[in-house]
């Protein structure tokens, strides 16, 4: 019979990190998201908007009455955000479809989970991927413009009726990142193929929106408007940045605020039950 | 002393299925074989000793610590899943790297015990290439390593030898014999007697979600040899073997299969025939030979009172 050494003896394995778990997840997903050119080329277009408001904002501080038909207060920046929801949709649909449909699929789920990993850090991490992809078309250059704001038309921009500006599009571009990544990572854990968590994100935006579409512009149904994301999103910023809606986007924020919510914990429990390093199935 | 995995009464269902009943076991240093037909709990066995799976009832302790929702012991503990989980578009040292950086190591270290385990496993040459492209035996090595590669006390593997081909099948066990030398409770699963006669002696039979024995390995032999063996011979003639062991009296039974080059012999003492065709298998041309009971359904189906 073998004899195995019962003595004690020094492992060099090493305790799990003890902050910032979730970094490595996400720094190998940036690593891989960001390696794609096509990727690149969406980033790209998505700061197109940004240049054009960049012009914007230095028309006017050269041509001051140029300023009556484009507008370089609160509005610029309520509107530039809500053109991004849009943009912010396409990057994560390329960026975040596959995120984790595709460890379901290829069972890499089960050796993160073996790792000294919580599930909250797995989602944390992958969650980080798709904050850092929206934030990069919304909060970043968003930030980015009213910093040129401030250096073109200091006059303008530093006195006390524009102060909230900044912490605005800090909140709402916070608001568009936060909806619609976790919106993007909940419908990932639904599937094991990226490519129908992709397409399935973009019916939910859609499809919503378009139903929004019909009960509101045809049908006249007032509370619809709250069916649609976008919407929500697009509420909120235009009550935020005081941007006047039109007819057809008019919407409580408010409530907006709460469908909101409810979405974000509705996704935040789908996570909570699909993230497992084994399929249970019944 | 308690062991590095630790099962107290423990079960786990899925839905009306049980796959784990009421087990008890505690598992020491060195190499455990748990031995059981396919579908017979050994893969929510280890689910639940990696902490992968909560039991349903019962406690399963891993390194003293409960090993559902302990995910601070998985720095000890390394698995080796029976399927394929990876990411197919990184390369097999990407691949540990990125579990390495998970771990909580820094670069330099990553890059050193990544080269280390893919040594290891001799996948130094592969290294650069897709796991994606990787042959059976090769993903099989990876999984391997990437358990491996963070030095755990204790180590899950399950069905690791699967898919290898004889070279590496020899090199693994060669590297869990030694592993377990070190100090490390190693624990492997298999469907195939043999694999893990390799590795170790000391085994945990399951079956039907029960263990049903633990014990050395030469035991399930004894427990075999009290039952009639089956082997099947074939040979270019036969019949000139089945007159030289028709006379011995623990020969119990003789037929020839239907193409005529395949002989079956029922034997209560497999060592004694073993020998008596040794002596005979070069005149009678003995082609190939094969022992149906050898399979591990055989050995639960003397084992298992019905």
């Amino acid at each position: 019979m073998p004899i195995y050494d019962q003595g004690y003896r020094r492992y060099e394995a090493r305790g799990p990190l003890r902050t910032l778990r979730f970094w490595p997840i996400t720094r190998e997903a940036l690593r891989l998201v960001l390696s794609r050119r096509a990727f690149l080329g969406l980033l790209a277009v998505g700061w197109l908007p940004f240049v054009v408001r960049v012009i914007q904002i230095y028309i006017v501080t050269r041509f001051p009455e140029a300023g009556r038909v484009l507008p370089v207060d609160g509005r610029l920046f309520g509107e530039y955000l809500n053109t991004q929801i849009g943009l912010a949709l396409f990057l994560t649909i390329f960026g975040g479809a596959g995120l984790i449909a595709n460890d379901l699929r290829t069972g890499a789920i089960l050796v993160y989970l073996s790792r000294p990993l919580t599930r909250r850090d797995y989602v944390l991490g992958k969650l980080s991927v798709l904050l850092a992809l929206n934030a990069s078309v919304t909060l970043v250059p968003a930030l980015l413009l009213y910093g040129i704001g401030l250096a073109l038309a200091p006059e303008q921009y530093m006195t006390w009726s524009l102060w909230w500006i900044g912490p605005a599009i800090v909140l709402h571009a916070t608001l568009i990142c936060v909806s619609i990544s976790l919106l993007s990572l909940a419908v990932s854990s639904l599937t094991k193929s990226a490519r129908i968590a992709g397409l399935g994100f973009f019916g939910l935006f859609v499809g919503l929106e378009m139903a929004r579409g019909v009960l509101r512009n045809i049908f006249d149904v007032r509370g619809a408007t709250l069916l649609s994301i976008q919407a929500d999103l697009r509420g909120i910023g235009s009550a935020l940045f005081g941007v006047t809606p039109s007819r057809f986007d008019l919407v409580d924020w408010p409530a907006a605020a709460l469908v909101l919510l409810l979405v974000a914990a509705g996704c935040l429990l789908l996570l909570r039950s699909r993230v497992r390093a084994v399929e249970i199935v019944r | 002393m308690s062991g590095a995995i630790e099962f107290v009464r423990a079960s786990r269902w899925y839905g009306p299925v049980i796959a784990l009943n009421d087990v008890t076991v505690t598992v020491g240093p060195g190499v455990t074989g748990l031995l059981g037909p396919n579908g017979a709990g050994k893969s929510t066995f280890l689910k639940l000793a990696a902490g992968q799976l909560a039991p349903s009832q019962g406690e399963v302790r891993l390194l003293g610590k409960p090993a559902w929702g302990s995910p601070e012991i998985f720095h000890r503990a390394g698995l080796c899943p029976e399927a394929d989980a990876f990411w197919d578009n990184l390369s097999g040292f990407e691949f540990l790297m990125a579990l390495l950086r998970l771990t909580g190591y820094g670069e330099a270290e990553c890059r050193q015990r990544t080269e280390a385990a893919l040594e290891q496993v001799d996948l130094m040459a592969a290294r650069h290439r897709r796991v994606g492209g990787y042959s059976k035996g090769m993903r099989q090595r990876v999984k391997l390593a990437q358990a491996l590669a963070h030095d755990p006390e204790v180590l899950l593997l399950d069905e690791p030898l699967s898919g290898m081909d004889p070279v590496n099948r020899r090199r693994i066990v060669d590297l869990v014999k030694r592993l377990a030398k070190a100090g490390r409770t190693v624990l492997v699963s298999s469907h195939i007697l043999h694999e893990v006669e390799a590795m170790t002696r000391r085994v945990l039979l399951i079956n039907n979600g029960r263990i049903l024995a633990e014990g050395d390995v030469r035991e399930i032999r004894d427990l075999m040899d009290q039952h009639p063996h089956t082997v099947s011979v074939r040979a270019r003639d036969p019949r000139a073997i089945a007159r030289a062991v028709v006379d011995h009296d623990h020969v119990l039974s003789l037929s020839f299969g239907a193409e005529g080059s395949w002989l079956t012999v029922q034997t209560a003492r497999p060592d004694e025939f073993y020998g008596a065709l040794l002596e005979i298998a070069e005149s009678a041309g003995l082609e190939e030979m094969f022992a149906p009971d050898e399979d591990l359904g055989s050995v639960f189906h003397y084992l298992v009172p019905r």
